[in-house]
């Protein structure tokens, strides 16, 4: 077993396994505890940063332990799978080390860093299963953890909330179990290896999409997302923003991107459903008055930008909706954890009771600045990059009622994100003390994030052609 | 290094200098942005004249490189970009830079680093040959147009303008975006100077299509109707270098710039086009200039100018003909000149009497002589009265109008001029001529830092005049040599024709209504145009357009965004009652009923049994 192979295992294991050690640590004592679980996002995401070099030098590296029936367990590193893991690896790291002081006055704490952790763990599992199977199951893992997370706080509300999110998810899941299920039926397998380049019949892909969508908090399954608003700020930010929406993209560009031939219209479809739940959701950003909910809307939307990129089908767009999952989850983790630094300081979350807080916040805002730049797609920031292809290969699809759809929504992306800055940081001040900035590690996980956005624009060389050559390398049907 | 990377990568260096805390310096920052643009307008000079090898560096993917290239009019660009760049920071050298609340120089630190931002994404725009470098450097200027606004002022108008400068460009820029993207893909590259080789025709749907996002934005950029409203809110909301540097000289050569490429060197247009061209640019002259006629200070007066201009860059554009496109680009430098320094004008009268409210003002000529020669060139400029520069201009653009045979866009392009120069009338007698209000009565001369830069762009106002041979043959015709543009003699020199006369007809007609309106107006200079304010229908009218009824922006914002916004909102709470409430309901109404049968009674739950085994046996049964 060469060393690439024990850094994919690592990377899955570690985070699994270890998770499952933290309360012995919080046993010896609370700092032993936080930073276990540091050090656990730490060394998982430098294994699956590691692997950028045996992928990039156009190795795959694959670790298979057989079951009967087709169901083996495979763990496969590709670039593909190397850059969501990074990337998921990375904003979970900036995150565990944000919480470190922002949770520290609440309950249970304990069980939130297992389940952060888990929840990486199983999200590792995930982006490496080469098996639909193992795939499900890992999939139904963070599902789990994501539960238990929304429910952090025990107020009736929330385990409302955090029921209704497992409910919307495990439903989708279980539809493409179905979907699974039928593909098992036709080819024998579930190994991705084996099916790849198959047809898949439109049944099957309609049962998965249910689940992707479902995942992927997009229409018509988007409402669970904004309401596990409820949630700490971490989690909305691990879950929402940068992780758990991204499975559902993920398992999008695995299945119909590298894998299978999606069919004729299914595609189309997908733009359609794309295209409105881009409108809808940013529609209802405009009217929301709650930051969190507002940001999360917001994701809701920008996910319909990166599937109008997978699914317009050819390599422009494909590589720009990867760009864009990168851009996304750095500037949306940004915007969440800016959003829990002032949510803790003027304890509420309602921006009509904010305004003028540059005044007292400005180092919050000037990231919560950077950070909807990024969104919004404004140059020299990353953000623009992504959109730019998407849109390029948007027109290079040639569907003309999709494009308008995707414009408007650009549009109005800008317009909420434009009212939420100047509603919480400039605007007239609505009765509160000017409340202070946020603590050292608060701020600076946020500003890192913003100026992460930044330098992607600016060396957007490196990622670009990752992007490009992995759409060449693995692309399924592509123009 | 490339010499063309200079000009964009020393205003970014130094403006991330600038940004280093260096306490209190006095002077330090200013020096070094006006040598950071002095060595960049020395790199655009040599650039225009040895024209380097174009840059090509590798970037997004095969199609999309990072492209730099200097072709004579990119080159001409550039010299202007860098030319205003370094008159205006000469000329906030002394600019009162008071900022309530925060550091001294605060204010001129961000000042002169959105200064050279905006210089470096200028330069950038005009100088890069791909698309997506050219839209990278263009909407990246978003933001430094943003914290430009936002941060001249602390106020909450400022901000408030900001957000709406913002809005109307970041929207604008989403569909050059669009129109880029589609561009491309028509063209199948990126590259200007390849699609220019191969020009695209709007002969079908996409290609009309992509040729009107690209041309949405170039005129939003140069500030055209109906996207110029955040122009004169921006006037009376932020400072007088801002508005000398961004909306007067900046937006405008890059805005006619894009459009000059988009309509003579990547698509060829056809009539209907050219109608709708000429059609924007006549609307955009007289609207604005009707409501440039009445305002009441001095700088939202000179920014309501600047949107009425840009029409004749349009025009001139728009008819398509070389002697119009020159016009056109002509006026474009003419126009940032003259206007770059009426605002430095109005800055000037502004830090020396403390107000821009032309009934507060009056005979200041005699204590500020040097600033009001300057206003008078740079008015007999853009009023177009020979021999200035804006004479030269205008009649190129008459000219090639007239040859298009719409007479009906000269004569509205000459009711234009005669508007022009009945404001400027009023707005010269009543800031430097007249009686000289008692609380005046201590001004003093600007200082020499602030005088400079005016008395050179009045030279360039008079250099560019007379005859106006130097700036057509070295600037304009090389740009244009692709649409078989020969005969030099056609373009420059003093014709003593029609035309010439017309516009002695018009600058008469323009004295004589201003007698008019002061004999109305009791003598008071400030009120020479109520006659033509307050007169029948166009009193309502103006009523109506300082309710901002006219205002495209406000009226987006107000009328068609919440309802919108409202209606997609309720869609979305349907789609959680389908996902949410209905499911719940069903799953507990059919709960509650079933649990109905839960009776504990043996019979009935072997009768449902059995019932259940025999449907089953039948369907079974019977699909086989």
């Amino acid at each position: 077993m060469d060393l690439y192979t024990k850094l994919l295992i690592t990377a899955v294991a570690l985070p699994v396994i270890g998770a499952f050690a933290i309360p012995f640590a919080d046993r010896i004592s609370t700092p032993a505890r936080n930073s276990l679980s540091v050090l656990l996002g730490l060394c998982t995401f430098l294994a699956a940063a590691a692997l950028f070099w045996p992928v990039c030098a156009g190795q795959t590296v694959t670790m298979a332990v057989p079951f009967p029936l087709g169901f083996d367990f495979i763990l496969q590193a590709d670039m593909l799978s190397v850059f969501m893991a990074a990337i998921s690896s990375f904003v979970s790291m900036v995150i565990l080390i944000y919480s470190l002081d922002y949770i520290s006055h609440y309950d249970n704490q304990t069980e939130y860093y297992v389940m952060v952790v888990l929840f990486l763990g199983s999200m590792m599992g995930l982006v490496f299963s080469a098996n639909l199977l193992w795939m499900y199951i890992f999939w139904e893992m963070t599902g789990f953890a994501s539960w238990r997370l929304v429910g952090f706080f025990r107020s009736d509300k929330d385990v409302a909330k955090a029921n209704k999110t497992i409910l919307v998810t495990i439903f989708g899941a279980l539809c493409m179990l179905v979907g699974i299920i039928m593909v098992y039926f036709d080819y024998g397998t579930l190994d991705m290896n084996v099916l790849h380049g198959e047809a898949i019949s439109m049944a099957a892909a309609a049962f998965i999409l249910v689940g992707i969508l479902s995942k992927s908090a997009t229409l018509p399954f988007s409402t669970w997302l904004p309401d596990a608003g409820v949630a700490p700020s971490t989690v909305t930010a691990l879950l929402h923003a940068a992780v758990l929406v991204k499975i559902g993209v993920y398992a999008y560009a695995r299945i119909f991107g590298v894998t299978f031939a999606a069919p004729d219209g299914f595609s189309t479809a997908v733009l359609y459903i794309a295209g409105a739940s881009a409108l809808v959701s940013a529609g209802a950003a405009m009217v929301e008055t709650d930051i969190k909910r507002i940001i999360a809307y917001s994701t809701v939307s920008q996910i319909a930008f990166i599937f109008l990129g997978l699914a317009s089908g050819n390599s422009t767009a494909f590589a720009g909706a990867l760009l864009y999952i990168l851009m996304h989850s750095v500037a949306k983790g940004g915007l969440f954890l800016a959003a829990g630094i002032i949510e803790q300081n003027t304890h509420t979350t309602d921006i009509t009771r904010m305004g003028g807080l540059f005044a007292s916040m400005p180092v919050t805002g000037v990231a919560f600045a950077l950070c909807s730049l990024s969104v919004m797609g404004i140059p020299p920031f990353g953000g623009f990059f992504s959109k730019f292809l998407v849109f390029s290969g948007a027109a290079q699809n040639g569907n003309l009622a999709v494009l308008l759809m995707f414009l408007a929504g650009a549009v109005m992306t800008l317009l909420y994100l434009v009212r939420l800055f100047y509603k919480i940081f400039l605007g007239e001040a609505a009765g509160h003390d000017s409340p202070k900035e946020g603590s050292y590690t608060m701020v600076a996980s946020v500003m890192a994030l913003a100026l992460i956005g930044l330098a992607l624009g600016a060396l957007i060389y490196y990622p670009s052609s990752y992007t490009q050559l992995l759409t060449t390398n693995l692309g399924v049907n592509l123009q | 290094m490339n010499l063309i990377l200079i000009p964009i990568i020393l205003p970014l260096a130094s403006a991330l200098v600038l940004l280093i805390p260096a306490g209190r310096t006095r002077y330090l920052k200013e020096t070094l942005a006006v040598l950071a643009a002095g060595v960049s307008m020395l790199a655009a000079a040599s650039i225009f004249v040895t024209r380097p090898e174009p840059l090509s560096l590798a970037w997004l993917n095969d199609a999309i490189t990072f492209t730099l290239r200097a072709d004579s009019l990119s080159a001409f660009l550039l010299l202007a970009v860098s030319l205003f760049s370094l008159a205006i920071s000469l000329y906030s050298f002394s600019y009162p830079w008071s900022f309530k609340g925060k550091g001294e120089n605060c204010g001129a630190k961000w000042f002169y680093f959105n200064l050279l931002m905006t210089q470096a994404f200028a330069a950038g725009a005009v100088m890069a040959d791909n698309m997506v470098a050219m839209l990278f450097f263009w909407e990246g200027l978003l933001v430094f147009l943003y914290t430009f606004i936002a941060l001249s002022q602390n106020s909450h108008a400022a901000r408030r303008t900001a957000m709406k400068a913002f809005l109307i460009n970041a929207v604008t820029d989403l569909c050059l975006l669009a129109g880029v993207c589609i561009t491309g893909y028509i063209a199948g590259t990126m590259s200007m100077s390849e699609i220019s080789a191969n020009k695209l025709t709007l002969d079908y749907g996409w290609s009309l299509f992509a040729y009107l996002l690209l041309l949405v934005g170039a005129v939003s950029k140069a500030g055209a109707f109906p996207f110029h409203t955040w122009i004169p809110d921006a006037a009376t909301d932020s400072s007088a270098p801002f508005m000398a540097y961004v909306p007067a000289a900046i937006d405008k050569l890059l805005g006619i710039y894009f459009l000059a490429r988009a309509s003579i060197f990547l698509f060829t247009l056809n009539g209907s086009m050219q109608l709708l061209l000429m059609t924007l640019g006549a609307v955009t002259i007289l609207v604005a200039v009707m409501m440039a006629l009445v305002q009441s200070d001095y700088k939202r007066l000179l920014s309501y100018h600047a949107v009425s201009q840009t029409g004749y860059m349009i025009l001139g554009i728009g008819t398509l003909n070389p002697i119009g496109i020159a016009g056109g680009l002509f006026h474009m430098i003419n126009h940032a000149t003259y206007k770059s320094c009426l605002f430095m004008t109005a800055g000037s009268v502004e830090r020396q009497t403390g107000t821009s409210d032309l009934s507060k003002l009056g005979g200041l000529f005699s204590v500020m002589p040097v600033t009001g020669l300057c206003f008078i060139i740079a008015a007999a400029a853009i009023s177009g009265i020979a021999p200035l520069n804006g004479f030269f201009s205008k009649e190129l653009v008459y000219k090639g109008t007239l040859e298009t045979g719409y007479t009906v866009f000269f004569f509205a392009a000459e009711l234009g001029s005669f508007l022009t120069l009945a404001s400027f009338l009023k707005l010269g007698h009543s800031v430097f001529f007249g009686k000289r209000p008692e609380a005046l009565s201590e001004t003093r001369e600007a200082p020499i830092s602030m005088l400079l830069p005016m008395l050179g762009l009045a030279a360039v106002c008079l250099a560019f005049g007379f005859g106006a041979q130097l700036p057509i043959e070295k600037f304009i015709a090389p740009a244009l040599t692709t649409l078989g543009l020969q005969n030099f003699g056609e373009l420059s020199g003093f014709h003593p024709d029609k035309l010439y006369f017309l516009s002695v007809i018009v600058i008469l007609a323009a004295v004589i209504n201003h007698m008019l309106g002061l004999a109305a107006g009791g003598g008071k200079a400030n009120k020479a145009s109520d006659h033509i304010h307050y007169a029948p229908v166009l009193k309502e009218t103006y009523a109506l357009a300082e309710n901002r009824a006219f205002d495209l922006y406000e009226q987006v914002m107000d009328r068609v965004v919440p309802p919108f916004s409202n209606l997609l909102s309720r869609i979305d709470r349907g789609f959680d009652w389908l996902i949410d409430a209905m499911p719940s309901a069903v799953a507990g109404g059919s709960g509650r009923a079933i649990s109905r049968f839960h009776t504990g009674s043996y019979p009935l739950y072997m009768a449902l049994t059995i019932i259940g085994a025999v449907v089953y046996i039948l369907l079974a049964g019977g699909l086989k």
